[in-house]
């Protein structure tokens, strides 16, 4: 056993001294190795992520949303239709929605200003997301100017800021009064945004869906199912910014072992022939190059996955923000909370460590097994 | 201490450039002495030593090295005892570029899995009985030909093997350096060596130092 | 003299160890963001929220599950995809429903 720890650190320390010969080369490979498995570490890190996050809260969204629709537009509803669907069987509760959005020419973001049904602010007061303070760098006691629907402006205090944990949420998220949202937003008052429907049996949603549809045939009805496969959907591999990214870094690993496949250079087969005529059998010449391909495509491996954790969890995924960003001034801070899929991980590895380490070693192949008498006739 | 018999050393069969390397060599060659193999270039020599030395196999015939019979082994035991009985020396040194001197000298018995230590030792040792220990962390280009010489010596003697194969080593060397080295050949032999040894050059075979001289041409062995 | 084995092994074994740290660091960062979790769906449940607050850029694209077809055209005749974020995301699945073809 000794022997064989022994025999496999010799030949590593000839690994490492053959590769460190072309420090240069090899040091910026293993950059762009690094870089390649960071940058997909990350994207995975961060869409499983933000996808399981999505799961975990938004199965408390509503059960169904009603809105309504005209000239093919999503208009605001009256509230008599609240009442129309509380008397079909099956639905518990019917609640209008009072939310839109308001864009701030100050510093061109969008807000979503929400009237909750529970803990109204008093009015005059607002709750706003901890991404509005910190876009608009103010605080509570503060006032923001808002320019009503009239040409009138608005001034609303700032009673408390919500929490930076719930960013995801919240970052844009303005709570009112309803007599301040209908100042701002000149709804009338027998009107709502939309209604939210709460039933009994959450097997019967889609009959009692097209009992709606058929009431009130205006209307567009969506599940909470449907919320919650648009999340599934998102940063799906096979859509656009995330169909490159995976087919750039599948190119560059193409690349890496690529390179490595075509061939050993001249000088490499006489190495490799000298080595067999100073006594390295072929074994040790293939095992050789498996330690050549597994220090470069392991480390890199290794040090890509843990700089993407740290990017992904600690530092917010900082480098994703101008991709994320898009032309959105408002942007949350993604304080996510770290969780691992083992099986993404171990695809990583299968991806980047295996075919890099046998691109590496099957060209050496032949030079491995020729005799080694070869070396003399050079 | 080894016996060639019979040996027939073709290449290329069946293709049009097919050549007869060796036409059946019977040679009996003695330990602790030591012997070159004498002829021009395309005479044999280098086939004859490579299969002696276990490099490759011939067509034909048998080699025995001590009372082993190594033609028939398989690779791995055949690696085994060319390890432990030959040191090499090749006609260009065949040190590995951008490797240190110690590196270069101890790869031959890496995969023997020896304590790195002890392995070590014994490199220096070796490198200071050549006078290159001086150098031993120097990569090997910036070594003058005379050092690079040694070196390869040391690194021929690392498995302490019975017997030292050289293939036209003074092939690059000027006269000081071929005669130095023909010393230090004697010096192995009295170490009780055996030296085998393929030259063409005069300083070689026609040196007092050297025990027997068989002449080699065509693959055949020349009647002396 | 230090072997160059030894320094790439203790690099690997350092990683190594992180490497299990980090799942480690995974799994009860898990454990303990429970209790914020939860509070994260009470406030969606109170305050009967349905999208993740990502892209800010248009109506569309921060309330993704809310949107339809016609709701970029809201904004202009060219929207459909004017959006960085439409690379990200996919249209919600409610889109597909409830129209006739339009092509």
């Amino acid at each position: 056993m000794r022997t064989w720890i022994e025999r496999q650190r010799n030949i590593m320390d000839f690994t490492i001294s053959s590769l460190w010969r072309r420090k240069g080369k090899n040091l910026a490979l293993v950059f762009v190795y690094t870089a390649v498995v960071f940058m997909l570490a990350s994207v995975i890190f961060f869409t499983h992520a933000i996808k399981r996050e999505a799961s975990l809260v938004l199965k408390e969204a509503p059960e169904m949303i009603i809105q309504r629709m005209q000239a093919g537009r999503h208009e605001i509803v009256p509230v008599s239709y609240a009442a129309l669907i509380g008397k079909i069987r099956g639905v518990t509760s019917v609640v209008t929605r009072l939310w839109g959005y308001y864009y701030d020419p100050v510093i061109g973001a969008n807000y979503t200003l929400l009237v909750p049904t529970d803990s109204v602010p008093e009015a005059g007061k607002i709750s706003i997301g901890a991404g509005i303070a910190r876009t608009r760098r103010v605080s509570p006691g503060e006032t923001l100017e808002f320019l009503a629907f009239d040409g009138s402006v608005i001034n609303l205090e700032i009673a408390q800021i919500l929490s930076s944990e719930s960013e995801l949420l919240s970052a844009d998220l303005m709570l009112l009064s309803s007599s301040d949202f209908t100042m701002v937003f000149g709804i009338p008052v027998d009107y709502a945004t939309d209604i939210t429907v709460r039933v009994r049996n959450p097997k019967e949603l889609a009959t009692i869906a097209a009992k709606i549809a058929k009431i009130l045939p205006n209307t567009r009805q969506i599940l909470r199912d449907d919320i919650l496969r648009t999340y599934d959907a998102l940063f799906n591999w096979r859509a656009g910014m995330m169909l490159f990214i995976l087919a750039g870094a599948m190119l560059a690993f193409g690349i890496f072992a690529w390179d490595k496949a075509s061939g050993l250079s001249l000088e490499e087969r006489r190495e490799i022939g000298i080595l067999k005529g100073v006594g390295w059998e072929t074994g040790d010449v293939i095992v050789m190059k498996f330690w050549e391909g597994i220090v470069i495509s392991l480390t890199s491996f290794l040090l890509g996955v843990l700089l993407a954790y740290v990017h992904v969890f600690f530092a917010s995924s900082v480098f994703f923000e101008s991709a994320l960003k898009g032309w959105s001034v408002l942007y949350p801070r993604f304080k996510l909370i770290p969780t691992l899929d083992f099986s993404q991980i171990a695809s990583l590895f299968f991806l980047t460590v295996l075919p890099y380490t046998v691109a590496t070693i099957i060209p050496s192949w032949r030079a491995a097994t020729a005799d080694p008498d070869s070396v003399m006739r050079t | 201490m080894i016996e060639v018999l019979n040996v027939k050393k073709d290449f290329n069969s069946g293709k049009p450039n097919e050549f007869r390397a060796l036409c059946g060599i019977n040679l009996s060659i003695a330990g602790n002495r030591i012997t070159v193999l004498k002829g021009p270039s395309g005479s044999g020599k280098t086939t004859l030593l490579s299969l002696i030395g276990g490099m490759a196999r011939p067509t034909s015939g048998r080699i025995m090295v001590g009372t082993r019979e190594i033609t028939s082994l398989p690779e791995r035991f055949l690696t085994n005892i060319r390890r432990s009985t030959f040191g090499f020396i090749f006609q260009q040194f065949n040190l590995i570029g951008g490797l240190t001197v110690l590196e270069n000298v101890t790869i031959p018995a890496y995969p023997l899995g020896e304590r790195h230590s002890t392995l070590e030792k014994r490199a220096m040792r070796l490198l200071q009985a050549f006078d290159v220990a001086p150098k031993a962390a120097s990569l090997i280009e910036w070594l003058s030909g005379g050092e690079a010489q040694r070196v390869a010596i040391a690194r021929a003697l690392i498995n302490d093997p019975a017997v030292i194969i050289a293939d036209e080593p003074t092939a690059h060397l000027d006269t000081k350096l071929s005669r130095e080295f023909m010393e230090i050949m004697a010096g192995l032999k009295s170490k009780g060596k055996t030296l085998l040894i393929a030259s063409h050059d005069a300083i070689v075979y026609d040196s007092p130092l050297v025990d027997r001289v068989i002449g080699l041409r065509d693959g055949k062995i020349e009647e002396p | 003299m230090i072997r160059k084995s030894s320094f790439w092994l203790v690099f690997l074994a350092t990683a190594i160890v992180l490497f299990f740290l980090m799942f480690l660091h995974a799994w009860s960062a898990e454990k303990a963001a429970i209790r914020v979790m939860q509070k994260k769906a009470a406030m969606v449940r109170i305050l009967a929220l349905t999208d993740l607050c990502i892209f800010t850029e248009a109506n569309y694209t921060r309330h993704l599950s809310q949107a339809d077809i016609h709701t970029p055209f809201q904004d202009s005749p060219l929207s459909l995809e004017h959006f960085p974020s439409g690379s990200l995301a996919m249209p919600p699945p409610t889109i597909r429903r409830g129209y006739e073809n339009l092509d």
